[in-house]
């Protein structure tokens, strides 16, 4: 059971306060500020310690803390998932989060911590029966620059931050509308010699509807999905969902025109009595935003960059160094990564860098910057389109000469990207129809995708 | 409309202004006012004193209203519980509302109210809504008879609810049965008792409903299923069938809580079939949650290292899932590093390895060290792998990174001990890099290594010669090692020069050492080799034990009780959940105590009464009252026993446990004035003195009940806070100063360690350290401090029995106390002498000091036994003749070595004992005389 549950601003006050047992000390909040600020040696703090037999877990967003406290030995996914719903349903009804969000809604989140937690267990928790409970209105707030992810979700069309309350309640500016979003995270690590030696996609499909009356909704994905279970004697479709088929995987694999997905799931309210047969999927959809699936695969993913690396000495001086990178964008020509960087570590000994670059005119180099400290050299770009070559030259200006062990301390390469409407393993959605027998409904419909990089690193 | 106005800071008069705002007529003029003082209170502002104002607004048809008014009463409550007597009519008139929003409102918020006399009035509402045709209302009355039943539980019996909280697992909500569910599984907890039994019926009923019901009731669900006692395989196999499609949910929590069930039902059944299927069906799940944050996935990183102990199958093939990506959080990499190691076989062992190096050469430290750790731990537990581990360390080494070559150095040496004489060919690539070990660990490791390869290195004289020259400087560790190797080198090369070298090492090792352990074992080689230096090659050349990778493992019986908690926060600590839960729970409060309060509260309750009509007036009463009450509560706390109010100090110097008398006097002379802060002296004045006295009295024997039973040494403005009892006392053959410190400052204090000044039995602490551990604000402690015969603390000059205290801490400096030496724990058990010792030693000492006790005895036996129990030894009885008395001699030693020598005489049933006493030390007559008396009566 949840004793406390409290929100912390980034400089750790107090914006939000709920005690339900009343067996930990108010003076917890400072105790969680201050243990995990000054975690030990400065780490990171884990999602979840002890201190004087208080367990604090909390999850961050938006710049704030939300953390919960208790004595009991609870199911700690338990806690962190209700604390991301809380966070979520924050979104929900104030359109974004962040201190200012929070400061200006208290009341009304206040209410809704009433209808979620009730002596420390966990009510109800969707946005959509929730609405029925609240009676504060909201003041929406758009998320600050400053926390807007580095090359945002939020460009575009679709960046929405309005709250659920909008689509029933403010008439006047009441908009049906529903966003469907397939946003995917790449993690892939090249071994020295170029080759992808692990890849790996985390997507998911993201609804977030507005749609007044809540219409059944139909989606229906790519044909040629395959979903392979793990199973002992290769891959082989399994667990339901697998398309039935008698053959293996390995030989869907060989064939590039399939996309495999390794493991699915789906949120409860996803009827999938047609998914074996067309891959449709019906549901309807409950107010707010909500993960319609998680998925994960290893197979035939297109890698949308490739990159190589030299480092060579100076033969003019020996106290200099030459590290040499070239970048190619392999996506289609259409498409563009909104926003790069590139970022190197470089050894303890590298007392200053020089850099130059190579790059066609629209990648419009947006800067490169050396840090003493962190010793990583960054190279930010705006815009690089598909089948752009990026060069980059950083001359370095060593403490003590040159030594071959420098072509192993350079390094890894980690990259950063986000490439709208583009989905790395070819999961598309073929069409998104709104079951409403009205000829004169037709809200509007928002697909999209996007491929972000979790974890890019070419090895040296 | 922005409501973040409401945290902007406070204004002066802010509290009179809030009044008036509050008492308005004007509703949305009071809706802002009710919600400036829920920010205020957000912020940790004390807004208490607005209570009655509050509750004043709570009667309103506007519901939003009414929640703020609600939320600010369960926040109050608990301090002012007098007053939230005065809502419980509002609450059960509430409770009848036709809007069910409100009904359950009502009931959900006095269940929050925790004073005992408020659940008579709780009962009949909760039994409307339990049985209430709106299912938001009956949910939220089975969480209430959970309230209910902290406060009161034989009412919750008494009057049926449970046995309705059963009936409600069959309600038709999803929602009504969860929470009545969760309900029963907290009453349970509670009060230890069984009152959820899980039957096969019922087990068909909830797995019924775990289709329906939300992610959350889901995992409750899954959580009690594990507590069913299954009766055979087929049992177990439907259950999982059940259960097996929840661990595709999108919520990680409910993942985990299937998974436990499947792992606790793969210990049911016999067949291993079936858990081959199911380990199957259970590894790609798992893996999926990697998928998740990394909040989620440090949870699931935890797990799964259990979970891959118990059942390496799972997983077995799935190691390259747990490489750590460049950008996770360093507390996600460590997890992953150790799952890493788990997981790491023969077959996957190259590609692991790659991992290994290249994490070895990231820019965290931490996780450096670490990376190179598992490349050992990887060559220990793999023996066809080793060699392939070795070249990759000794690649690392290579990069002349300082903490890398370090932690490679202490690993190799865990190689050499796991094979022995196999891997001697690195040594000389090891001894490249001597110079830059500076880690004790590090240069023990290589030490260590030169002096078991000693016959290998051809200049393990000169390597180790280089050690030897910061010999003095080298931490204990390092010290030891140089030691042995030093031993073993000349056991093996037994050259001339190696010879001095050992002559130098084992003089410094004897002679120029504080280090007992370093000291004896030079002895034990020194005699070794002098004796018989064969037997000392037996010994110290001796083959050793093999290592095996233990670091990560977990006791099995660790391992066993870690599973069946899978998914809670024992599964993330790894400790068994009785080692962190402490079920505390706030006290109820009892009518008693609120009396006691009540005095303190006087005015606030003459303010609200007084509120309707002179809103003015109360204003600034109530505020001084606020400040006031501040030291009173204080009084009726910790202090109370002390002298917190000075007057009582000296009228109670050894404020003995039972002295109550002696502290009411005290009180009788200043009557909290003296306690109370000058400015807040109207105010407490003001208040009837009489009633404050009558509230100590109600509340003091309780106080006292829950301080120790020790005399007071430190309280009040000397302790700044911190009030320390204690008293020197004998426990186990030793004196030790039995200490009770509780901590009334508002920091955290730490680092206690005590000394005293020279006292005249040579008292001292054997160990500084006040063992109570961090101090937090509030909390107390106590620790016995062992006290030791020091001569240097002896003091001269004739014998008293005053003991001066220094005590330190971190956080507030030095505290000084004088306590008195009370004589009979000074007394040893094996004081006693022969009767010929006796006889002489009396005769030797000059004349005897004598006294006569006014004490009755009847029983000559019992008093020797009472006279042994203080430890003085009776040693001859007899008659004495033509007297009719008795005589006894007694004798005892006294801390220090100083014995006592006593004559008893003493005519049975008639009163007076003629004591006669002769010691060396003639002064401690009169402290003995004390305890025989006391022991005598």
């Amino acid at each position: 059971m949840i004793s406390q549950f409290f929100i912390l601003s980034p400089r750790g006050d107090v914006i939000i306060r709920r005690d339900y047992l009343g067996n930990v000390p108010k003076t917890s909040t400072e105790t969680f500020f201050r243990t995990s600020k000054f975690y030990k040696a400065g780490d990171e703090a884990p999602p979840i310690f002890l201190v004087d037999g208080v367990s604090y877990l909390s999850v961050k967003d938006g710049g704030v803390h939300l953390v919960a406290t208790t004595r009991d030995n609870v199911s700690p996914s338990f806690v962190l998932e209700f604390l991301k719903r809380i966070s979520i349903i924050i979104k929900d009804y104030c359109g974004s989060i962040s201190e200012e969000a929070i400061r200006k809604n208290f009341p009304l989140i206040y209410e809704l911590l009433d209808e979620l937690l009730d002596y420390g267990l966990t009510q109800n928790t969707s946005t959509e029966a929730l609405k029925t409970f609240v009676l504060n209105e909201p003041t929406v707030v758009a998320p600050p620059a400053s926390l807007k992810p580095l090359f945002g979700l939020s460009k575009g069309p679709t960046g929405v931050f309005k709250s659920v309350l909008d689509t029933n309640r403010t008439d006047g500016k009441r908009r049906d509308e529903i966003y469907v979003d397939v946003v995917e995270r790449l993690a892939v690590t090249f071994n020295a010699a170029g080759h992808a030696i692990s890849s790996q996609i985390d997507g998911s499909i993201q609804v977030k509807s507005y749609l007044a009356g809540n219409p059944p909704l139909k989606i229906k994905l790519n044909d040629d999905l395959l979903i392979t279970r793990r199973d002992g004697s290769g891959y082989a479709g399994g667990g339901g969902y697998g398309g039935g088929s008698g053959f293996s995987a390995g030989d869907y694999a060989a064939d590039s025109s399939l996309v495999i997905l390794d493991d699915v799931n789906f949120h409860e309210v996803a009827d999938l009595s047609a998914f074996d047969t067309e891959r449709c999927i019906s549901l309807v959809p409950p107010d707010g935003e909500f993960a319609l699936a998680n998925y994960r695969t290893s197979h035939a993913l297109r890698l949308p960059f490739r990159l190589s690396i030299a480092t060579e000495a100076d033969p003019a001086s020996d106290h200099k160094a030459l590290v040499r990178l070239r970048l190619w964008c392999d996506v289609p020509a259409d498409k563009a990564a909104s926003g790069l960087e590139v970022e190197l570590p470089l050894p303890g000994h590298v007392a200053r860098v020089h850099c130059e670059v190579d790059a066609p005119g629209s990648a419009a180099l947006a800067g490169w910057e050396f840090s003493d400290k962190t010793h990583l050299l960054r190279w930010r770009f705006k815009k690089v389109l598909g089948g752009m070559d990026l060069s980059m030259r950083a001359r370095l200006t060593l403490t003590k000469p040159f030594g071959a062990s420098l072509r192993t301390e350079v390094g890894p390469v980690n990259l950063k990207f986000t490439i709208p409407m583009f989905s790395a393993s070819r999961i598309s959605l073929k069409y998104l129809q709104i079951m409403r027998k009205d000829r004169n409904y037709n809200p509007q419909r928002w697909v999209r995708y996007v491929t972000s990089s979790n974890s890019y690193t070419f090895r040296t | 409309m922005a409501d973040s106005k409401y945290f902007s800071t406070t204004k002066k008069g802010e509290i009179h202004e809030l009044k008036e705002e509050l008492a308005s007529l004007d509703r949305p003029k009071k809706k802002e006012a009710v919600k400036k003082v829920i920010a205020a209170m957000t912020v940790g502002k004390d807004v208490s004193m607005l209570f009655p104002h509050v509750v004043n607004c709570m009667q309103t048809e506007d519901l939003e209203l009414k929640k703020l008014v609600y939320l600010y009463l369960i926040n109050y409550a608990k301090t002012q519980p007098d007053l939230a007597i005065m809502a419980v009519n509002t609450f059960v008139k509430d409770s009848q509302e036709p809007n069910p929003l409100i009904r359950a409102l009502a009931v959900r918020t006095m269940g929050c109210i925790r004073v005992d006399k408020i659940t008579e009035y709780l009962c009949d509402p909760l039994q409307r809504c339990l049985k209430d045709d709106d299912p938001y209302v009956r949910k939220t009355a089975a969480v209430c008879v959970a309230k209910l039943f902290d406060i009161n539980p034989e009412l919750v019996e008494d009057r049926g609810f449970l046995d309705m909280l059963r009936d409600m697992l069959s309600d038709a909500n999803p929602m009504v049965v969860a929470n009545a569910l969760a309900a029963l599984q907290e009453i349970q907890e509670i009060s230890g008792k069984e009152v959820l039994q899980i039957t096969s019926h019922m087990l068909f009923k909830l797995l019924a409903a775990l289709n329906e019901c939300t992610e959350w009731g889901q995992v409750f669900i899954l959580d009690a299923l594990v507590s069913y006692q299954v009766q055979d395989s087929k049992d177990a196999e439907k259950i999982v069938e059940r259960v097996l499609p929840r661990l595709q949910h999108v919520n990680s929590a409910v993942v985990l809580s299937a998974a436990k069930v499947v792992l606790r039902m793969m210990e049911e059944v016999r067949s291993e079939e079936l858990v081959k299927a199911w380990s199957k069906k259970m590894g790609p799940p798992l893996v999926t949650l990697l998928s998740a944050e990394p909040e989620v996935q440090y949870v699931a990183l935890r797990n799964i290292s259990l979970i891959v102990q118990r059942w390496p199958s799972i997983l077995a093939n799935e190691v390259k899932v747990f490489f750590c990506k460049y950008n996770d959080p360093i507390y996600v990499k460590m997890e992953k590093l150790e799952i890493m190691i788990a997981l790491a076989s023969e077959r996957n062992i190259d590609q692991v390895l790659l991992e290994f190096k290249e994490y070895a050469q990231e820019v965290d430290v931490d996780f450096v060290r670490k990376a190179v750790r598992a490349i050992g731990r990887c060559a220990v537990s793999l023996e066809k792998a080793a060699q392939r581990c070795i070249s990759v360390l000794l690649e690392l080494i290579q990069t002349k990174v300082n903490y890398v070559v370090q932690e490679a150095v202490i690993v190799i040496k865990d190689i050499f001990r796991r094979y022995p004489n196999q891997y001697e060919s690195i040594i000389g690539q090891l001894c490249d890099n001597l110079e830059s070990l500076d880690e004790p660990e590090a240069k023990a490791s290589m030490v260590w290594i030169i002096g078991e390869y000693a016959d290998r290195i051809d200049n393990a004289d000169e390597l180790l010669e280089t050690f030897l020259e910061t010999f003095p400087e080298e931490t204990a560790m390092v010290q030891l090692q140089l030691l042995t190797a030093t031993v073993k080198l000349f056991l093996k090369k037994p050259t001339d020069s190696v010879q001095r070298m050992i002559q130098l090492v084992l003089s410094a090792a004897t002679n120029e050492t504080d280090n007992p352990d370093l000291r004896d074992r030079a002895y034990v080689y020194w005699r070794l080799l002098s004796t018989d230096p064969e037997a000392a090659k037996d010994v110290v050349l001796a083959n050793k034990p093999v290592i095996t990778d233990d670091s990560s493992q977990l006791e099995p019986a660790l391992l066993k009780a870690l599973m069946e908690q899978i998914s809670s926060l024992a599964s993330v600590y790894h400790k068994p959940a009785d080692t962190f839960v402490s079920r505390q729970r706030l006290a109820v409060q009892t009518v008693d105590t609120l009396a006691a309060a009540r005095s303190f509260a006087e005015e606030d309750v003459a303010a609200a009464a007084a509120a309707p009509q002179a809103t003015g007036n109360g204003a600034p009463a109530a505020a001084a009252a606020a400040v006031s009450s501040a030291p009173v509560v204080d009084l009726l706390g910790e202090d109370l026993l002390g002298d917190s109010t000075p007057a009582a100090a000296p009228a109670a110097p050894a404020a003995t446990p039972g002295g109550l008398d002696d502290l009411l006097g005290g009180l009788d002379v200043a009557p909290a004035a003296a306690a109370a802060p000058p400015a807040a002296a109207p105010a407490a004045a003001a208040a009837d003195p009489f009633d404050l006295l009558g509230g100590m009295a109600a509340a003091a024997p309780a106080a006292a009940a829950a301080a120790p039973s020790l005399p007071q040494l430190l309280g009040g403005e000397k302790g700044k806070g911190l009030t320390v009892y204690g008293q020197l006392q004998r426990v186990g053959g030793r004196v030790v100063y039995q200490l009770h410190v509780n901590n009334g400052s508002a920091t955290s204090v730490d680092g206690l360690m005590l000394q005293v000044n020279n006292n005249s039995f040579g008292l001292a602490p054997a160990d500084q350290n006040v063992a109570v551990g961090t101090l937090a604000p509030g909390a107390r402690g106590s620790a016995a401090v062992p006290m030791a015969y020091n001569p240097a603390k002896l003091a001269q000059g004739p014998a008293n029995m005053k003991l001066q205290v220094a005590m330190r801490s971190n956080q507030l400096g030095v505290f000084y106390w004088d306590d008195n030496i009370p004589l009979a724990p000074l007394l040893e058990e094996g004081g006693t002498i022969d009767g010929q010792a006796f006889l002489a030693a009396w005769r030797g000492l000059p004349q005897e000091a004598m006294q006569k006790l006014d004490v009755t005895i009847a029983d000559v036996e019992a008093a020797k036994a009472r006279l042994g129990a203080v430890n003085l030894f009776v040693l001859a009885h007899r008659p004495v003749p033509g007297t009719g008395q008795d005589a006894l001699y007694v004798t005892g030693r006294v801390f220090g070595s100083t014995q006592v020598l006593l004559e008893l005489r003493l005519m049975r049933g008639t009163p007076g004992v003629d004591v006669s006493f002769k010691s060396e030390r003639q002064e401690l007559a009169a402290a003995v005389f004390a305890v025989v008396r006391s022991s005598l009566t």
